[in-house]
């Protein structure tokens, strides 16, 4: 077993979870609370990920990390060298993969949050960031740890759009996934089998200790599955 | 409501009694860089026999372990004459029936618009600084990434590229990131290099003396429903006209095959 | 009642319409002045108490009109003014009360007074817990405490930033009237420093006897009556006695006795000796009062009615009959004359003719009770 893709699919994970937490948790609020008429829209656009197969999302991504994609001009331009097969632009395709797995457990968690709260918490004098830091992030811990926990494996586990977009380097873009698949092509399968029990234990651990933590806290914050 | 209703209950229905395939109709697994080629070669082998045939494209090493686990294919075209011959030792494949229809060629292909004149550095237009990316095949387990590595080592020059090579899952990945323009130069094979959409892209065909032969083979699987079918295909692939066709689309026809 | 002059002063106008399908109609259209002190809006439930109270907060949009605290505008449809809840110094205490459950009870009480200083802020907390009495609960969350207490700790986290106008909305139900009377007292005993105006909203006709300096009547959306509780809550009566010009029958009537476990009281008809039920309302024995029934709401029979869950069966003579259209008026003498309406049908079958003795059949909630 490649001790060095797990980790690199680990520091990946983290990267992504951290990334979506920061952009998911304004995301998610404007989604809970805005009262703007395209929101479905948005909503929509936010949840596309989870029916899209990966390899449509990586495939979009390919063409835009490219030299005559936006994305990839972008990135020649401030670093003088592409995106694509570069551990930046995995981390990006995961985050916007992994994106509804991030924003509909924090939707959910914030659309829980009693409004007469928010009412009581705006009468009392404050603004909506400080009824965001002091009532709703608090009143939303399950959510966000929720959100946090299935970020991190779902782009754990991801492999169509790391497989699109990573070319498969070790140490940068090849991720325990992508070793997994490259052992079965090499008819390696006692190797494959060993990674992929581990991945397949980890998984479970990951969602046992959501579900588990849900269920302690009397309500179901989300699940993936049923989809809301 | 009602209508769309049971118009959607209706097509549900057809997809999924969908008639079965008709008979005489061959499942051939082939490998990825037959793509074109085999395009051309069905059509005229349904012209030629009256059988239809239905290929589906992908990894040889893919399709091993799935013909391994009972996937029911009539007849195996791997880009690794390694693949069937295994299939043959595990008694999967007719026995007799291993044939070595071609070669592959690599080529190094560059996209039209690089200022790089390949066809005068040959294999050292890879050292050229512009070059950031090379997109191979997987080495592990695509054959025509080994034969690459192999190339690249035959020149000397493997340790300067190594830290810019990139792995497709098979050789037409590895074709789709330089084409996309995310790698600057690729070592692919031939036949995807003169195929059409990647025509127009500047080329030079590596020697094949530089790399051990990618030996392209084909069998008849141990669970072919029409044995027959499968055999006309076969004795279709050896004709001539196959044969000139496998070359028209850059494969060379190795001397076992010609003296058939 | 003479509205008190005084400094602190809550007017407001406030129109909400809201629009249904085809045609907008008023949720709401208001025009109140409260003055320091308390202040019941008194209404039943979907008069459109909260929505007022919400409007005022400023946490439901107003469509139209003008809101002023002691003169300073805080809100002004014509100006396009409207000052954002936070920053209208309006404390508001909810039915839910709206206590932060992740917070302890000095957290709670603390947190609308995030910019004074650690210390001045500690004393205000300590005081205004001292004088709501649940001081000594200070570091529990708001589930490790009872009912009334979580109102004082409501109470006490909406005063101890000092507002301008409490707005109280039905803040005491489920309490018993002792420990209401204790919470309210310690209200009036905060306010006799402050003197604010307070807005406390009840669909209870108790706590407007118990409360109020003055009660604002709501219904509808639209202010019925103001004054003191007993001009307000004696001004139904008034209004009922103006609908009765649609009732056939208006009887002069004594009340008997109460029953109110039943939920009625039994009166006896004037001119007459007979004695009815009639549901309970507002009235002592020996009250003098009307009671108004509908002609069609009289059931009429030949023979003596058994079995029936109608407690009012009068006995007499048919004394006329007048076809009118599809309708038979039937005028029945029972010492008292009743109107009642009959189909032709019936009256064919019923072999209806002057001077028949009949049976008139009177539910109790068909008799309403009008007038003191």
């Amino acid at each position: 077993m490649k001790i060095e893709a797990l980790l690199l699919s680990v520091r990946l994970a983290l990267c992504v979870s951290a990334i979506l937490i920061a952009i998911g948790v304004p995301l998610a609020y404007g989604l809970a609370y805005s009262r703007w008429r395209g929101k479905f829209l948005l909503e929509a656009i936010v949840a596309l990920p989870l029916v899209l197969p990966p390899t449509v999302l990586g495939f979009y991504m390919l063409l835009a990390m490219g030299p005559r994609g936006a994305l990839g001009k972008l990135w020649y331009a401030a670093f003088g060298h592409g995106l694509a097969f570069t551990f930046a632009g995995l981390v990006i395709a995961s985050v916007l993969y992994s994106l509804p797995f991030a924003v509909q457990p924090l939707v959910a968690s914030f659309e829980t949050v009693d409004s007469k709260l928010l009412d009581a918490s705006a009468v009392l004098g404050a603004g909506s960031l400080r009824t965001f830091r002091r009532i709703i992030l608090p009143l939303s811990v399950p959510g966000i740890i929720t959100a946090l926990v299935l970020s991190f494996a779902h782009t754990l586990g991801e492999f169509g759009v790391v497989l699109m977009v990573g070319g498969n380097l070790s140490g940068v873009t090849r991720t325990v996934s992508i070793d997994i698949y490259d052992r079965a092509q090499s008819l390696d399968y006692a190797g494959a089998n060993r990674t992929a029990l581990l991945l397949l234990v980890i998984s479970f651990l990951v969602l046992s200790a959501v579900y588990g933590a849900n269920r302690r806290a009397g309500r179901r914050a989300w699940a993936p599955w049923p989809l809301r | 409501m009602r209508f769309p209703l049971r118009c959607l209950i209706l097509l549900s229905a057809l997809l999924v009694f969908r008639p079965t395939c008709a008979a005489q109709e061959i499942r051939v697994a082939a490998a990825a860089d037959l793509k074109f080629a085999l395009d051309e070669l069905g059509t005229h082998y349904e012209k030629q026999t009256g059988r239809k045939m239905d290929v589906s494209y992908g990894s040889s090493g893919n399709f091993l372990a799935q013909i391994q686990n009972g996937a029911p294919f009539d007849v195996f075209l791997s880009a690794d004459i390694e693949y069937p011959r295994k299939l043959e030792a595990a008694g999967l494949a007719e026995p007799g029936t291993l044939y070595e229809y071609a070669l592959g060629r690599i080529v190094i292909w560059m996209p039209a618009d690089t200022r790089i004149d390949l066809a005068q550095l040959g294999w050292k237009a890879l050292l050229d600084p512009s070059i950031q990316k090379i997109a191979i095949g997987n080495p592990e387990h695509a054959p025509y990434g080994r034969a690459a590595v192999a190339a690249l080592r035959s020149v000397g020059i493997y340790e300067q590229v190594r830290a810019k090579l990139v792995y497709g899952e098979n050789i037409a990945q590895a074709a789709q990131f330089v084409a996309s323009g995310n790698a600057q130069a690729g070592i692919l094979a031939l036949s995807l290099a003169i195929s059409p959409p990647m025509r127009e892209g500047k080329r030079w065909e590596i020697p094949a003396k530089m790399h051990p032969p990618i030996e392209q083979a084909a069998v008849i699987l141990k669970s072919a429903k029409d044995k027959d079918s499968a055999r006309a295909f076969l004795t279709f692939l050896k004709s001539g006209e196959a044969r000139k066709i496998l070359e028209s689309y850059g494969f060379s026809v190795p001397a076992s095959a010609q003296t058939q | 009642m003479a509205i008190e002059v005084s400094s602190a002063r809550l007017a407001a106008r406030v129109r909400k319409i809201r629009r249904g399908e085809g045609s907008a109609f008023f949720l709401l259209d208001v025009q109140m002045e409260v003055p320091s002190g308390i202040s019941i809006l008194f209404g039943p439930s979907g008069a459109g108490k909260s929505t007022l109270l919400d409007c005022i907060a400023g946490l439901a949009q107003t469509d139209e009109g003008r809101i002023a605290i002691n003169g300073d505008v805080i809100f002004d449809s014509e100006k396009g003014l409207s000052v954002p809840p936070q920053s209208r110094q309006i404390a508001y205490v909810f039915q839910s009360l709206a206590l932060f459950p992740h917070m302890t009870v000095e957290a709670n009480v603390a947190y609308g007074l995030p910019h004074a200083r650690e210390q001045t802020r500690d004393g205000r907390v300590s005081e205004i817990l001292k004088m709501f009495r649940v001081e000594q609960f200070r570091h529990r969350k708001p589930r490790e405490i009872s009912g009334g207490e979580k109102q004082r700790v409501a109470l006490a986290r909406s005063l101890v930033t000092q507002p301008r106008v409490l707005l109280l909305d039905e803040p005491l139900t489920g309490l018993d009237a002792e420990l209401k009377g204790s919470i309210i007292d310690d209200l009036r005993a905060w306010n006799a420093a402050h003197k604010i105006p307070i807005l406390y909203v009840t669909h209870s006709r108790e706590e407007v006897d118990a409360l109020g300096e003055r009660v604002i009547a709501l219904e509808h959306g639209k202010i019925v009556s103001e004054g003191t509780p007993r001009e307000v809550l004696d001004a139904p009566r008034r209004r009922r006695l103006a609908q009765a010009a649609g009732f056939e029958n208006l009887l002069r009537a004594t009340v008997l006795d109460l029953r109110e476990p039943d939920g009625v009281m039994r009166v006896r008809l004037a001119d007459a000796v007979c004695e009815i039920e009639v549901p309970l309302g507002h009235a002592a024995p020996g009250d003098r009062v009307r009671v108004a029934i509908r002609a069609g709401d009289i059931l009429l029979a030949t023979e003596p009615p058994r079995a029936l869950s109608a407690r009012n069966v009068l006995e007499g003579k048919i004394s006329s009959l007048e076809r009118r259209g599809t309708l038979v008026v039937a005028r029945v003498d029972c010492d008292v004359v009743f109107t009642v309406h009959v189909t032709p049908g019936a009256e064919r079958a019923l072999e209806l003719a002057v001077g028949k003795k009949v049976w008139l059949v009177l539910k109790t909630h068909s008799c309403h009770f009008v007038e003191g």
